[in-house]
């Protein structure tokens, strides 16, 4: 087999294991549930002001909750699966298959994107009942769901790295958890620094930055925006296949 | 098949395994023997692809472990220690996504996943999760994940650990049965075990080999020494032991708290000259039997010898 057919054949066949691994548990239609619900509360209320005539109709006001909240459901998503192999020591097989890591890595992430993607599907109700009874930005409309599936990519990678840190599912959260935490509000941090230079590259690292100014908002896809997100999971599934490495040597 | 030259691992100071070096050829059982910790594990999951070793090489089907190890894991069916499974699975969904991770496409591979399944016995299982089956049910389904690809080389960890003598025998048969065209490494504390199966013995103890030879050869040289128990219904062992000592052939006596054991001198059979004794003492013999070297006594043997040897240097 070719070297790309064979790398192929492996991230579908890890992603497909994965994905359908994530509907075993009931427990996934409840996070799904729980965000899509929680999201869709900021929602409803935010269209109270649109029948009042002075707001510009928009998905904003559930796009904005739901990248917020995968501070939460990005590390629920993706801190079993690394942390859940070494813990059953199923990895011991993972890893003597003639399978590379990033093919792990990567196949489990997509798996995880996948699955947040398909809740995010669910929210097309409330864009087809917008443009139904409304006539909002097609536009605003279609960047903010670009750039909330970006959000996601990025967020689960960071997830995905934290469970390659730890056999405990618990610490895998924490530590995604914490690290989204502050990818949100490094933003109000920079405020507070008086160096311009120090203030705006942490400003450049906030997610908000990315998503809110420009695709939520202004219905813009600034590639440096792209890079950034893109940038991200790049970054995360990198470190997160090279702890895998080191836990080889490490044994 | 299995070529490994000087392979040594330390963990931090500790090493692990030293500058081991053997062979294993292709449709050979070759037994893997020694006490937890001598490094069994270590050397197969060096073998295995799953890390790497600190000096040394291995080779498997000619392709390094560690260089090539994408070619040299595809040929490998490897059963760890404790088996793993994904327990939320059905047995068919695992082994079939075993047979996919290493490499098997589809057209083909659903049909020999139902084969490896009946091959094992656990065809009619196939839709049971495996959270649900019994230990030795798991170690047939580990058995199959094993083999699903139809790999050259089967490295098996401790395959029959945990299971009921019966589960034993049907896993040993399963082992024969496979081997029949492939090289076989495999693990065990169980000296019945190799010399039922290997063709070969490899005898391991703190990460080297202290002895390699085929199983007839290496009892032989273990019996040396052989040794009896007895077992008198109306006297006490120490009665007994006080009666044999001194007796043609009779060694060593060491009373037990059922009966007597008898270390006996490898030239003259001991038990005509007891059974005598103990007929002109007239007691009851209940039992007189020929005991088994254990791998324990072996161990004590070779680790002595070497001691031994080590002193004389």
């Amino acid at each position: 087999m070719p070297n790309i057919g064979r790398s192929f054949h492996n991230l579908w066949t890890v992603f497909k294991h994965e994905f359908s691994v994530y509907f075993i548990s009931p427990i996934i239609y409840w996070i799904g549930a729980g965000w899509l619900c929680l999201a869709g509360v900021f929602y409803s209320n935010s269209l109270g002001f649109y029948n009042q005539g002075t707001y510009e109709v928009s998905m904003s006001s559930l796009f904005s909750p739901m990248a917020f909240l995968t501070i939460f459901i990005a590390p629920a998503l993706t801190m079993r699966l690394l942390a859940e192999e070494v813990h059953a020591g199923t990895h011991e097989l993972l890893f003597t298959a003639p399978v590379r890591d990033w093919e792990v890595v990567v196949g489990k992430w997509l798996a995880s994107w996948a699955v947040m993607s398909s809740f995010i599907l669910v929210t097309f109700l409330h864009a087809g009942l917008l443009i139904w009874r409304g006539s909002p930005n097609i536009a605003v409309m279609i960047t903010g769901y670009i750039g909330l599936w970006l959000v996601c990519g990025a967020t689960l990678a960071i997830g995905v790295f934290a469970s390659s840190l730890s056999q405990y599912q618990l610490v895998s959260f924490m530590i995604s958890m914490g690290t989204l935490v502050l990818l949100w509000v490094a933003g109000a941090v920079s405020s507070l620094i008086s160096n311009s230079l120090l203030s705006e590259a942490i400003n450049q690292l906030t997610i908000t930055n990315h998503y809110h100014n420009t695709m939520l908002n202004l219905g813009l896809v600034d590639p440096i925006d792209v890079a950034y997100f893109v940038g991200v999971m790049a970054l995360f599934l990198f470190l997160a296949t090279q702890i895998l490495g080191t836990r080889r040597w490490r044994a | 098949m299995i070529q490994v030259e000087g392979l040594t691992k330390y963990y931090g100071p500790h090493k692990a395994i030293d500058s081991l070096s053997f062979h294993a050829d292709a449709g050979e059982i070759v037994g893997f023997l020694g006490p937890n910790g001598a490094g069994k594990t270590t050397t197969m999951r060096i073998l295995t692809g799953y890390m790497p070793p600190s000096e040394g090489r291995a080779t498997i089907a000619g392709f390094d472990v560690f260089e090539q190890s994408l070619e040299a894991r595809g040929r490998i069916g490897y059963l760890p220690e404790t088996v793993p499974l994904y327990k939320e699975l059905t047995v068919w969904q695992y082994v079939d996504y075993m047979a996919a991770l290493r490499g098997m496409g589809n057209p083909g591979r659903a049909e020999r996943v139902d084969e490896v399944l009946d091959r094992v016995g656990m065809l009619d299982r196939a839709d049971s999760l495996i959270d649900s089956l019994s230990k030795g049910m798991r170690q047939r389904v580990g058995l199959a994940q094993a083999i699903v690809h139809k790999p050259d080389v089967l490295i098996l960890d401790e395959p029959t650990i945990g299971l009921d003598p019966r589960q034993v025998r049907e896993v040993r048969e399963l082992i024969r049965e496979v081997g029949e065209h492939r090289t076989v490494l495999l693990s065990t504390h169980i000296l019945s075990e190799v010399s039922q199966l290997c063709s070969r013995i490899l005898i391991i103890n703190n990460g080297q080999i202290v002895a390699e030879d085929s199983p007839a050869t290496l009892s032989n040289r273990l019996q040396d020494t052989t040794r009896y128990f007895l077992h008198i219904g109306n006297a006490t062992p120490k009665e007994v032991a006080k009666a044999i000592r001194g007796v043609a052939g009779v060694s060593e006596v060491y009373p037990t708290e059922e009966g007597v054991e008898i270390v006996a001198d490898s030239q003259i059979d001991p038990r005509p000259a007891v059974t005598a004794t103990i007929v002109q003492k007239s007691w009851d013999l209940l039992e007189l039997r020929h005991v088994d070297m254990s791998l324990e006594d072996i161990f004590l043997q070779l680790t002595t010898d070497e001691a031994v040897a080590e002193e004389e240097d």
